[in-house]
């Protein structure tokens, strides 16, 4: 049940405005970067983007500067497993990643049109 | 009331000084400065300024001086923006001693500017060899200084034989062992909660730094490790390294391997690290905390390549070159308890720690004379 990640990724390479447009864009509050090769390489949030403003980053920051390194991923595809990750980590993007740590997919607590 | 101003430019150095400025702020006759710069006040590297605010320690400056581009090029100029700045600093705290550590620029552009302005300059971690720019920095930094602390009676004896006067020379061991000795490292229960690890298997703590002499080699020579540490699979923290030149690429290359079983980090505070480095099974790479601190968890550290090629160490460190089987080889003996007992067992670690090493830095920068004698420097060879 792959869905179009577009919405929910930004590449390595971005800045920090960038993010903060994504994740404006996507009402998910959390966006999930990823390398050249789509692996997952961190994920910034919300309170990433404060923390960030707290500090002096400037919007045209690497991403990479500020991004969360370790975020929560799993390798379970099925969706039940999926939501109860998403309860227990409190996350509202879980990125779906293969053993190398590809990204397939993202789960989200919060289905496209819910306004968050 | 003597005012000693203290460096601190990145986590490694920080260890070493901030037992002596807890050591000084227990002195009633002494007080202390401290000045805050390069890795310290960089986002990128873990903003870890707020763990010295944690601290709770006397901050009266913070110096940005760090040209972004991580070049050769880039690090020296970054020298001199700090050493530019240090200088009106100096002129405005007045210090009665200037205290450096270790073997890092920003500590050579301090002993530089405080031995122009007549400041007497105090150095920790004294007279060592170490690899790199950094073993040129020190035995700098050490004909700029005016007191030497070494960690060991080896380093105390580079110090003479390189011309040092004797009267300036004392072997009071290394003071970030004090820490260590006692007993400042978080729970095993504390790192669980913290990254989720959990006893069992075997834990590798991983730190890379680049090597400056051999700028442009960082990504392949970062590569064998990264392979040797999937093919062995083990749970592993790898720290992102320092700033010197080249160290961009390998925080790439971190990002590129970054793996489920491992966690990646931009920066551990003191008390974390110490106790990662009493629950690791082995310490991986090319961090001087190998061959310093590890003997005192008794802690394997498999060092590889040319960083601490003319550091001196004990039975825990086992030597590799750039190669990844060679790299895998050595941590699986590392693990194994027949080689932490065989550490045990020498107990031959060069570095002096016996929990006190900060109270005598200390006691000599209250009652050493700031006279002509100490001011007015003779090499003599």
């Amino acid at each position: 049940m792959s869905r179009d990640l577009e919405p929910y990724t930004i590449p390595h390479s971005a800045t920090v405005r960038q993010a903060m447009e994504k994740i404006e864009a996507n009402k998910h509050r959390v966006v999930v970067v990823v390398d050249e090769e789509d692996r997952v390489v961190g994920t910034v949030s919300d309170g990433d983007l404060r923390r960030a403003f707290l500090h002096d980053v400037m919007p045209i920051s690497p991403v990479s500067r500020i991004m969360q390194l370790n975020p929560h991923v799993t390798r379970d595809t099925d969706p039940a497993a999926q939501a109860k990750l998403l309860r227990s980590e409190h996350v509202t993007v879980l990125p779906v990643v293969t053993e190398d740590n590809r990204l397939i997919d993202v789960a989200l607590a919060y289905e496209p049109g819910f306004e968050a | 009331m003597r005012h000693v101003a203290v460096v601190a430019e990145g986590r490694m150095t920080y260890g070493y000084s901030r037992p002596v400025m807890r050591a000084l702020e227990r002195d009633p006759e002494m007080r202390y400065s401290l000045v805050v710069t390069n890795q310290h006040l960089l986002p990128t590297f873990g903003y870890s300024i707020e763990e010295i605010e944690r601290d709770g320690l006397n901050v009266t400056d913070r110096i940005y001086n760090t040209l972004d581009g991580y070049t050769p090029a880039t690090m020296s100029k970054s020298l001199g923006v700090f050493l530019i700045s240090f200088t009106d600093t100096l002129v405005r705290l007045a210090p009665d001693i200037v205290l450096v550590v270790g073997d890092r620029g920003e500590h050579l552009m301090a002993a530089i500017a405080a031995a122009h302005m007549n400041i007497p300059v105090a150095h920790i971690q004294a007279g060592e060899r170490s690899g790199n720019i950094d073993g040129l920095t020190r035995h700098a930094i050490a004909r700029f200084a005016h007191i030497h602390f070494a960690s060991g009676p080896d380093a105390a004896e580079r110090l003479r034989r390189s011309g040092e006067e004797e009267f300036r020379i004392f072997l009071t061991g290394a003071p970030q062992l004090d820490e260590l000795v006692n007993g400042q490292a978080v729970s095993r229960e504390e790192l669980e909660r913290l990254f989720g690890i959990s006893s069992g298997d075997p834990l590798l703590l991983v730190l890379q730094h680049p090597v400056t002499e051999e700028f442009g080699d960082g990504v392949a020579q970062m590569r064998e490790t990264l392979e040797a540490v999937c093919e062995l699979a083990y749970p592993t923290i790898l720290i992102f390294p320092n700033n010197d030149a080249g160290s961009e690429d390998l925080r790439l290359m971190i990002e590129q391997y970054h793996r489920p079983f491992m966690r990646v980090e931009r920066n551990l505070s003191r008390e974390v690290y110490a106790g990662l480095m009493r629950a690791a099974s082995a310490l991986v790479g090319n961090s001087s905390s190998g061959l310093i601190e590890a003997p005192a968890f008794d802690l394997p550290a498999v060092n590889i390549g040319n960083r601490q090629r003319d550091r001196a160490r004990g039975s825990n460190v086992i030597d590799v070159p750039y190669d990844r089987q060679a790299i895998v080889d050595a941590v699986r003996t590392a693990v194994t308890p027949e080689f932490r007992e065989r550490i045990r067992a020498a107990g031959d670690s060069p570095y002096l720690g016996d929990g006190h090493v900060s109270e005598r830095i200390v006691d000599i920068l209250r009652t050493i004379p700031i006279d002509e004698r100490l001011i007015r420097k003779q090499i003599a060879y």
